[in-house]
């Protein structure tokens, strides 16, 4: 890769980074309409669950999306459900609201198709660390890897699909009733 | 003393040497790194055993046996 | 807090007056007495026969506080072993699911067959002269097990009665849970993946829950708005509670109960699912198969129920089996299994997985709401003032009735009829009055008491 296109994908991951950390402050600020207008209509939201395997058995590990139970295996109309639910007020679990910083690291472009200089989709792996506060003692601290396909509408960017790679076995926290 | 050898992955027909001289070869190997299921070979001071189906533990494996030996 | 010197009933659970104290869902002591009095007692859900399909196939189960490997033999033979190295104690298996030939320890090498026999001791003749009696050390396995319609139960208690007499007349509620959609007996298979999770709360706040608990219809309030249901409106479909009698159906000797609806003699059932045709028309092929196979019986649709003490039941939307594993008085570890039957479509299969998901467990938007009550409740009960306010359990008190009937379908059991009353507490009275008959009594002997009343006949 020349001097230019190593700017260029410098650049682009500039735009990414700058992206998911504006993604993260919607969903911190709990602005989950205008997040969910960053979310593909075809998004597909899958969170697996993990077992623990025998070295050697990895295929085991992970539940299937579209095959198993997973945490979540979903599109936006559900997505758009959680949303509406946490808006009446009246959703127990986030009432009060929860306090929630999202923190987002190690990102990283995978692939960038069809190129770099004129990109229409981005795969995103990064890291997550999701600190949850609530009520007045409750604290969770969730942490994972996340891969995202990001793909450009209109000029913007949009959430087209989202693998979320929690890094635990039996869920420690009570309820998801976040976003990853 | 002998390397301590990883039994995890040795594939049954695998020839083993064992510390008490008896050689013997691999039926079926449960993967553990702990046991392999062997048939006795040779035993220097022991015929009977020759032929039987032992567990052997890996700290009693000594050597791995190429074809032939 | 002995509950041989001053007995559990008149100080704790007051089933007269309907009132229970808030010790026994915090106390140490209680709960400590409940893992012995109760859990070692019962009969347990440990998972579904299709988990374990093939010989060598083995699931990581638990009962109780314990871990407990479900496993398959190579003759065929289904077990449950305690999991924990005879030797020292070490658990021998710390994967969740596999097919192995042996477990085998890391801590000394001591290794077992799946049928639980003791093959594998390192330097058995050397070290231990070959006077050790393996036939003395194989893993700990529970005395009774028992299948039905694939689910696999087990008890530590030899002296408990088999679980079919453990269930008694419960059984054909069970069976809602398990026979297929269309009627035909079994034939439900797991999906794959069981959720395991925790709650900050005491078991039994979840197991009052599924006793039928009728009157928290407000804390799933946000799910109704937003609507969730297959149909698309409400959380489950409305339709059916239109037209039918809703009871609640209890066990007093076993402390079993369920919720369940009956519908009208002669009236079709209502359609479901109407989100997706292929589905809908599954569905509504099943009811007449329903009908014709079950006749009369075909009229009950179940809603969530108990078995005794902590298998929950919820045999559709979504269909369902939870165990609470008790983890300490203050904390609950939840495993959920859910089923389908193994011949459904496929596209049958997904739509009704997607509903699960998003209905049940952490990220269902139903069970969320439950979780934060239990949670939050719990830890308001736990202070010294707190506990010297029982919980009200009086709702519905007094008007129960044994032989209900209606249009000429007789109901098993201790029946409140809450379709005008909208709500009772009966089924929730039920679970604690046999909690507390456990916690007193010495013996099954004294538990039985249906063999009793069989024997003065």
């Amino acid at each position: 890769m020349n001097r230019t296109n190593q700017l260029t994908r410098m650049l682009l991951k500039q735009e990414v980074e700058e992206f998911l950390y504006h993604e993260a402050d919607l969903l911190d600020d709990r602005r989950y309409e205008e997040w969910l207008a960053l979310v593909a209509d075809d998004v597909r939201y899958w969170m697996p669950m993990r077992r623990n395997v025998k070295f050697g058995e990895e295929e085991r590990e992970f539940t299937r999306a579209g095959h198993d139970i997973n945490w979540f295996d979903e599109g936006k109309e559900t997505l758009t459900r959680r949303v509406k639910q946490i808006l009446t007020g009246i959703h127990w679990a986030e009432e009060p609201v929860s306090r929630i910083s999202h923190m987002v690291s190690n990102i990283r472009l995978v692939e960038v198709n069809p190129s770099v200089e004129a990109p229409a989709e981005v795969t995103v792996k990064c890291r997550f660390l999701i600190y949850r506060n609530r009520v007045e003692t409750e604290t969770d601290i969730l942490v994972g890897k996340r891969e995202d396909l990001l793909r450009r509408v209109d000029g913007q960017w949009k959430i087209a699909r989202r693998k979320i790679v929690l890094d635990q076995n039996v869920l420690l926290t009570k309820n998801l009733t976040f976003f990853f | 003393m002998t390397e301590p050898i990883n039994i995890r992955t040795l594939e049954p027909g695998t020839r083993i040497a064992l510390v008490d001289g008896a050689t013997a070869e691999i039926v079926s190997n449960p993967a553990d790194g702990v046991w392999v299921f062997a048939r006795c070979l040779s035993s220097p001071d022991d015929a009977a055993r020759v032929g039987s189906e032992e567990m052997i533990f890996a700290q009693d494996i000594v050597e791995i046996r190429t074809a032939g030996q | 807090m002995r509950a041989t010197s001053e007995g559990y009933r008149p100080g704790l659970v007051n089933m007269a007056a309907g009132q229970i104290s808030r010790e026994i869902f915090v106390n140490e002591e209680i709960y400590q007495e409940e893992l012995e009095r109760l859990f070692a007692r019962v009969w347990l859900f440990v998972g579904h026969e299709s988990q374990i399909p093939k010989p060598g196939d083995y699931f990581v189960s638990g009962m109780g506080e314990e871990s407990v490997i479900l496993c398959r033999d190579r003759a065929g033979k289904v077990h449950v072993f305690l999991n924990s190295c005879r030797h020292r104690g070490m658990k021998v298996c710390r994967y969740d699911e596999g097919n192995t030939p042996v477990f085998t320890c890391p801590y000394h090498g001591w290794s077992y067959g799946t049928d639980g026999k003791l093959v594998g001791v390192p330097y058995f003749r050397e070290a231990y002269h070959e006077k050790l009696d393996k036939a003395q050390w194989g893993l700990v396995e529970v005395p009774q097990l028992s299948f039905y319609k694939g689910t696999v139960w087990a008890c530590w208690d030899p002296s408990a009665p088999p679980f079919l007499e453990y269930l008694g007349d419960f059984v054909r509620y069970l069976d809602l849970t398990l026979d297929g959609w269309d009627g035909s007996e079994g034939g439900s298979e797991i999906l794959g993946g069981i959720q395991k999770w925790r709650i900050p709360c005491n078991w039994k706040f979840p197991a009052e829950n599924f006793c039928g608990d009728s009157y928290h219809n407000i804390s799933h309030r946000s799910v109704d708005l937003v609507g969730i249901g297959p149909s698309g409106s409400g959380r489950r479909d409305m339709q059916e509670r239109l037209m039918a009698r809703r009871l609640h159906v209890a066990f007093y000797e076993r402390g079993h109960q369920t919720g369940v609806y009956m519908l009208p003699k002669d009236r079709p059932t209502p359609p479901s699912y109407q989100h997706s045709s292929v589905v809908a028309e599954y569905f509504a092929h099943c009811e007449e198969e329903r009908r014709r196979r079950r006749g009369e019986w075909a009229r009950l649709i179940g809603s969530p129920g108990e078995i005794f003490p902590n298998t929950a039941l919820h045999p559709r939307q979504p269909r369902t089996i939870a165990a609470w594993h008790p983890r300490g008085p203050h904390e609950t570890e939840v495993w959920r299994w859910y089923l389908v039957d193994a011949a459904a479509p496929a596209e049958v299969k997904d739509f009704l997985r997607d509903y699960y998901i998003r209905y049940s467990g952490p990220g269902g938007m139903t069970e969320q709401d439950d979780m934060e009550n239990w949670n939050y409740a719990h830890a308001a009960s736990r202070g010294t003032i707190a506990r010297r306010y029982p919980y009200s359990y009086e709702q519905g008190l007094g008007f129960e009735t044994d032989n209900y009937e209606w249009q000429g379908l007789p109901i098993p059991g201790t029946v409140m009829d809450i379709t005008e009353a909208k709500s009772s507490e009966h089924n929730l009275r039920n679970l604690y009055r046999r909690w507390a008959e456990f916690m007193e009594a010495a013996s099954w002997d004294e538990l039985a008491t249906w063999r009793v009343a069989r024997a003065a006949e």
